[in-house]
Order: structure tokens, then sequence, then C-alpha cells
């Protein structure tokens, strides 16, 4: 009997418990039309005080009423008018705010960045060095996808993969260009970035390519950094704790340069001076409030390069082999930015002198072992870059490089170049490129080239410009 | 060898840096520093002399364009309170400055970050933030300080960052504020007054600046020559806007100082309108250093020109 006493109640307890849910359910219910009926006759009684305030203010003033422009003091009527005014626009902003959807606010930021160029080269791969080909061409030079987001209250986080068409096939091909950790409440002024990320050296080596003043990247950047700055590894920034502007960075990686073929030293053991280790000192002097001028010094080193691009071949038949990677540039940026119209109009002189002065093993060309080589070499850019209208701006670059392993052999660029900006974010460039060498690149097979770009680049999503993009 | 053609270089440079850069330390005063010249001018009110305020911009610019200037990284790095208008205005040039100025106290979200738009409710907050809109802010319209009544939030919201900041203070921050708030309220009543007769009146200007103060006296905002926020106009946008103007009788056409003047002169000769040249912030034409001479101003072209016309 008990047993069946048991389980009769037991039976019983979901019957109670839904009975029990549904009094609750009654019962918010009742709580909430009560709430309901009290909010409109609050809302009744709000709308009847407006009402009279409202008519009260509008009814005509008596004759005897002191005249408003008596007294500093605005009148009584004028202090209820201008309070009934401000309500109503609290209660029509607030409805009209209700009625529309507020924007997604991205976590993390994503945006997209394409570009397309249109060339024609008048002469042909084995003539320009290029590993595009001669005569017309159209490619997909990038699409950069970009997401950003802060990590924790104490880092953030950014990646930039690139897909970009392969020269030869033609396929897209993608890369990790960048990812990367970078403090943001370090002490002492401090900030440390590790990943992968484009490194501290110059001005336009850790510039994206659609953000450059022309359309490809200098000479002596392609040739001296490897492209982009490109590295994996740790960088530290420093701003000295001073009352003028002045950067300390300093970094340390495994590899230094976007276009390198592979990291130094990729065999089963690496030294510690197999890496490589950079700096960079910069500063800025406002020579007016209009007038800016920022010089930087950079340097880097790699003490034991191993098949840092493999074997090279020279013109006389003897091949080099990197030994030691040594660099220093200094770089010097001149920018008019008037105060009142800096959307309409800016001038802007760059220019970066870099000094590459490398060690190298020598094999000649029957295999025998030569002396090492140390080869100095020296090049530069340097652009003018004049915005003359929101949507139009035009710049021109000078090239000069001598070649890292044969200093005599020289070749020089003129670059002029015109930009139709449709929006921040569609941007058109026509450019005209005059490449000529001297008598040592000649022998290597280079030719004077002709070269015409249209470039289009544009941006969809998120997208902001960094303090190195200044 | 070679490389040491470069080697005195470092030297040279740390030691000019350094020589220009060590200076004494300024009195302990509350170091401000503010986007635009306004919120400076606010923060001096309220701050009284208790503050040092530096402001990014000094009037003429752009409020979403200042440039970023290195120089503006140490100051910031020293600053006890950043103080910005909000509301995504200035998107283009701060988030970078504060990330490189390494200054933990006055980025987003740290009680160093003032933004003065709390409190405000926002105007025309779009649907989208997509660019075929131009460059939207995705928070809504971020120009309430042309509004003077709006601007009394911003006041304050650095009253109480500053009382946050140095709370034995309050006493003095409270007094200077009430009295600043008494000389604007009177300042209000009488633009209001100024601008009275011309309820109703329509208008465009370059940029969306001007909404705010448009629904505070009363006046329709009827467009911009701006195809989109921050989109110049197209040749058939300005065609357009002139017939729209010409059909409506739009009599002022508002050229916000830091636009060129050629294509707002041009509208308004097609359609009859006046120009008048506008500040957005005090010191953007002369004679405008404080917020209520900049106000005043604004008030007394705007009256002046539709008073001329008729």
């Amino acid at each position: 009997m008990k047993t069946m006493i048991t389980l009769a109640t037991f039976c019983m307890l979901p019957f109670c418990s839904t009975v029990a849910f549904a009094q609750t359910l009654e019962d918010r219910l009742k709580t909430l039309e009560e709430t309901l009926i009290k909010q409109q006759q609050t809302i009744a009684e709000q709308q009847k005080l407006i009402n009279e305030l409202t008519t009260e203010v509008r009814q005509p003033r008596s004759p005897a009423s002191p005249p408003a422009a008596a007294s500093d003091q605005p009148a009584p009527t004028d202090e209820i008018q201008q309070q009934v005014q401000e309500l109503k626009e609290k209660v029509d902003q607030v409805a009209e705010a209700q009625t529309r959807t507020f924007p997604s606010v991205f976590n993390p930021a994503i945006g997209v960045v394409g570009e397309t160029i249109f060339g024609y080269r008048s002469k042909g791969s084995a003539q320009t060095g290029s590993d595009r080909p001669g005569g017309f061409d159209a490619f997909q030079r990038s699409v950069e996808l970009n997401a950003a987001a802060s990590v924790d209250p104490f880092a953030k986080a950014y990646l930039v993969v690139n897909g970009s068409a392969d020269p030869v096939t033609g396929e897209l091909a993608w890369g990790l260009e960048e990812a990367a950790l970078q403090t943001t409440a370090l002490p002492w002024n401090l900030e440390l970035k590790a990943g992968r990320f484009f490194g501290e050296f110059g001005r336009l080596a850790y510039i994206h390519d659609h953000e450059l003043p022309v359309v490809n990247r200098p000479l002596v950047l392609d040739r001296y950094i490897g492209g982009e700055s490109r590295t994996d590894g740790v960088q530290l920034n420093w701003l000295l704790p001073v009352e003028h502007y002045v950067s300390l960075t300093t970094g340390l990686g495994t590899q230094f340069g976007g276009d390198a073929p592979n990291p130094n030293n990729p065999g089963d053991n690496r030294r510690f001076s197999g890496l490589n280790f950079w700096g960079r000192l910069s500063t800025s002097f406002d020579l007016s409030p209009e007038i800016s001028l920022e010089p930087g010094i950079s340097g880097l080193w790699n003490p034991h390069t191993v098949d840092r691009g493999g074997a090279l071949p020279q013109p006389d038949g003897s091949t080099f082999v990197e030994r030691e990677r040594r660099l220093v540039g200094t770089d010097l940026v001149l920018s008019y930015k008037p105060l009142r119209n800096n959307q309409f109009q800016t001038l802007t002189w760059g220019t970066e002198l870099l000094y590459s002065d490398n060690s190298f093993d020598a094999t000649d060309s029957s295999g025998g072992s030569q002396p090492g080589r140390n080869v100095g070499s020296l090049g530069l850019y340097s652009y003018l870059a004049y915005k003359f209208h929101r949507q139009w701006s035009t710049a021109f670059m000078f090239d000069w490089v001598e070649d890292p392993q044969n200093k005599h052999a020289q070749t020089f660029a003129y670059s002029p170049n015109i930009t139709w900006s449709f929006s921040h974010w569609n941007q058109l460039r026509l450019q005209y490129t005059y490449t000529d060498h001297n008598a040592a690149s000649a022998l290597a097979g280079l030719r004077p080239d002709h070269a015409l770009y249209l470039q289009w680049s544009w941006i969809i999503g998120s997208h902001s410009h960094g303090w190195q993009q200044r | 060898m070679k490389s040491r053609r470069f080697g005195l270089l470092p030297v040279i440079m740390l030691a000019m840096v350094l020589g220009m850069g060590v200076l004494p330390a300024q009195a302990a005063k509350i170091r401000v520093v503010t986007t635009l010249t306004d919120l400076a001018d606010f923060t001096r009110e309220v701050g009284g002399d208790l503050v040092e305020v530096r402001s990014l911009a000094t009037g003429v610019e752009d409020t979403h364009g200042v440039p970023m200037k290195p120089s503006f990284v140490p100051i910031m790095n020293r600053a006890d309170l950043m103080v910005l208008v909000g509301l995504d205005c200035e998107h283009a040039f701060l988030p970078a400055l504060l990330e490189a100025s390494k200054n933990p106290r006055i980025q987003k979200d740290k009680p160093g970050y003032v933004d003065c738009s709390r409190g405000i409710t926002p105007r025309d907050v779009p649907k989208s933030t997509d660019h075929s809109e131009g460059d939207v802010h995705p928070d809504g319209n971020p120009h309430y300080t042309l509004d003077p009544v709006s601007a009394k939030t911003a006041i304050q919201n650095i009253y109480t960052a500053l009382v946050a900041f140095a709370p034995q203070h309050k006493a003095e921050f409270g007094r200077n504020r009430d009295a600043y708030l008494a000389r604007l309220n009177a300042r209000i009543a009488e633009w209001e007054k100024q601008l009275r007769p011309y309820k109703g009146t329509r208008f465009v200007s370059y940029h969306e600046h001007w909404p705010y103060f448009a629904a505070r006296f009363g006046m329709y905002y009827f467009g911009t020559i701006e195809l989109k926020p921050g989109v110049d106009p197209t040749a058939r946008h300005i065609q357009e806007l002139s017939a729209a103007m010409k059909a409506e009788h739009v009599p002022i056409v508002i050229r916000e100082p830091q636009f060129p003047e050629r294509t707002p002169r041009h509208i308004a000769e097609l359609t009859g309108a006046t120009m008048i040249t506008l500040p957005i912030m005090p010191g953007g034409v002369p004679h405008t250093e404080t917020y209520i001479k900049m106000m005043d101003y604004i008030v007394q072209t705007m009256a002046t020109a539709l008073q001329n016309r008729k």
C-alpha cells in the first residue's frame, strides 16, 4: 500500500508542477498587464502636461507683460517654451532612433583590399628582370583580407591574408602576409609585437602595395630588402619619455623581406647568429604648423646568412652564396599639409638612401672556391607627391640602385603618375615608367624599358590607416 | 668599414632630439588634450587654473581630417585626460594617435578617455554602414556641439571627468561649470531670439555639419553639396541640388571654411541663394576664439544674411 501511495504521489508531481507553472505564468501576465496600464497612464499624463504647457506658451501675452528684450534673463514663458521644446525633441529623437536598425559593430573589424594592374611593357621579362611578361598584361596583383581586434585589455591582434596571381600559371595563391600580436598596455612607453609582420625599416618597406605613392615598390627596396619587410619574429618599440617625438624600434626574426624565397638557415639547426636583427630611430620636427620634417635611420644585420636566395649566378660565370647581410639606411619625409584644407591639398617629398654591404662566398665557373667578397652598393628613391584636389593627385618617383652583388651594375627608373580617387575607397592610377640600365647591367641582358600601368584599387569593409601610414 | 659612413648618424640624431626634448617639467596641473577647439574651450572654462589644455586641432581643420603630427604624440603620452567629440567624429586620426601615444590612461574605455557624446541622442543614425552611403558614422551624426543645448551635455561630461580625476577640486569645478552654463544659457536665449523670425528657413551646406543646429533653431536642413559624406559632388548632383533649391526657394548656402569656396559659390549663383561662410569650431574664422564667440558669429551671420534678403 505504501508503495502504491508513493508511486501515485510520484506520478502526480508533474501535474502539480504544471499547474504551479501555469499559475506563475498567469501571475506574470497579470503583473505585466498592470505595468502596461501604469505606463500608459504615465504617458497619457505626460502628454496632457505637454499639451497644457504648449497651449500656455501659444497664448498671446497680456499687454501688461514686460517686453522680453527689457531684461537679459529669458522670460518665464520662454524658459517653459525652451523646456517643452527640448523635451519634445528628446522624445522625437528617441522614437526615431528606436525605429532604426543600429549597425553592427564588427568584432573583429574585417576589410578587403583589391588591386588590379593593367600594364604594357616594351620589353620581355628576360630583358626587364621582372616576373611579369612583356607586352600587354592584366593581373590581379593582390586581394588582401584584413582582420583586427583586441585580444584582451592588454593586447590586440591583426592578420592580413594575401591572395595574388602566380606570375607563371595565373592561379590564385593565398599566403599569410601578416599575423601578429601587439601589446597595448606595457609600461614605460613600450610596445611589443610578435608573429609575422612587416618589420620597421625605413619608410616604405612596411607599407602595403596599395598605399604606396606609386604603382610599384621602389627598386632599392625590392633589391635590398626583398619587397615588403616581412619577418617572422619579435619587435620592441619605445617612445622615448621626452617632450619631443623620438621613436626607437628594435627586433629580431628568422627572415627579413617578403620576396625572400625562404627563411635564413632553414636547416635542422639555426644558430642565434642566423637570425636577422634590425633597428630604427625616427623623429620629427614641426618647421611650421603646416610643414613637418621626419628623418629616420635604420639598420639590419644578419651575421650568419645561409641559403638566403640560394646560389646567385653572376654574369662572369661565377656563383655567389650570401654569408653575411648588412644594410643601413636613412630616410627623410618633408611634408606640407595646410591645416585648413589638407583634404584637398598636400605636398610630400620623401626619400630614402640605402647602403648594402653584403659578404659572399664565391665559386668560379668550374666550381672552384674563390676568396670571399664584400660588395658595398648604394641605392635610393626619391618622390614628390602633390595632391591638388580632393580626388586628384600626382607624383613623380626617381629610382637609382646598384646591384647588391655587383655595384657596377646600375638601374635607373623615372615614374610619373596621376591618381584619380573617386572616393576614399576607390582609386585609379595611371603611371608611366621608364627604366634604364648602365653598361654593366646590360651585360646581364637588361634593356631600357617603357612601361604603362593602370592600377585600380578598392576597399570594402573596415579599413583604417595606422600610425605608420600617416 | 663602409657602413661606418652611417655610424655617427644615430648619435647625432639622438643628441639633437634629446637636447630639444628634455625641458623643465610643468607645474602640476591636470593635463588635458582635446581633439577639437570647442572642447578645449569648455575644458578651460570648467577646469579654470587647475588644467593645462592642448587641442590637437587649431580650429581651421576639417573635424574629420586633423593631420596626424608626430609632435602630438608626446603631448598625448603625458595627458591625464583625452577629451573627444565621440560618435566616430575623430575616426580618421585619433585611433592611430592613441596607439602611438602609448598612454594607457587615455585609451578607449579607460577613465581618461572622455567621450563627450555620452548622453547625446544622436541624429541620423544610419540604417547601414555600407560605403554606398559614403563615409557614414555608424553611431550617428557627430556634430552635436553646433547645438548649444547639446553642448551643455559635453560640458557636463567634461566636468564629470575632471571631478573623477581630481575629486578634491569638485567644488571649484562645480562653480566654474555653473558660471559658464549661466553665461551660455543667457546666450542661448539670445540666439534663439535672434533666429526666431527665421524659423522654417531652408539651407544647404557642404558637409552634414548642421542637423543639430537646424533642429535647435527650427530651421530645415535641405541637403548637402557633398554627394554623400566624404564624397565630392558630381556635376549631376550639383545640377539636381540646384534645381531643387530653386524650386523650393532655398535662401542660404553654408560653406564651411575648410572646403573650397568655388562649388558653394557656384551653387549660390545658380540658385540666387546667399552663400555664407560659417566656422564649425572656435578659431575657424577670425574673432571666434571661444565657443560663445563662435556661436555669436554663426547666429549673427545667418540672421544678417536672411535679413538682407528681405
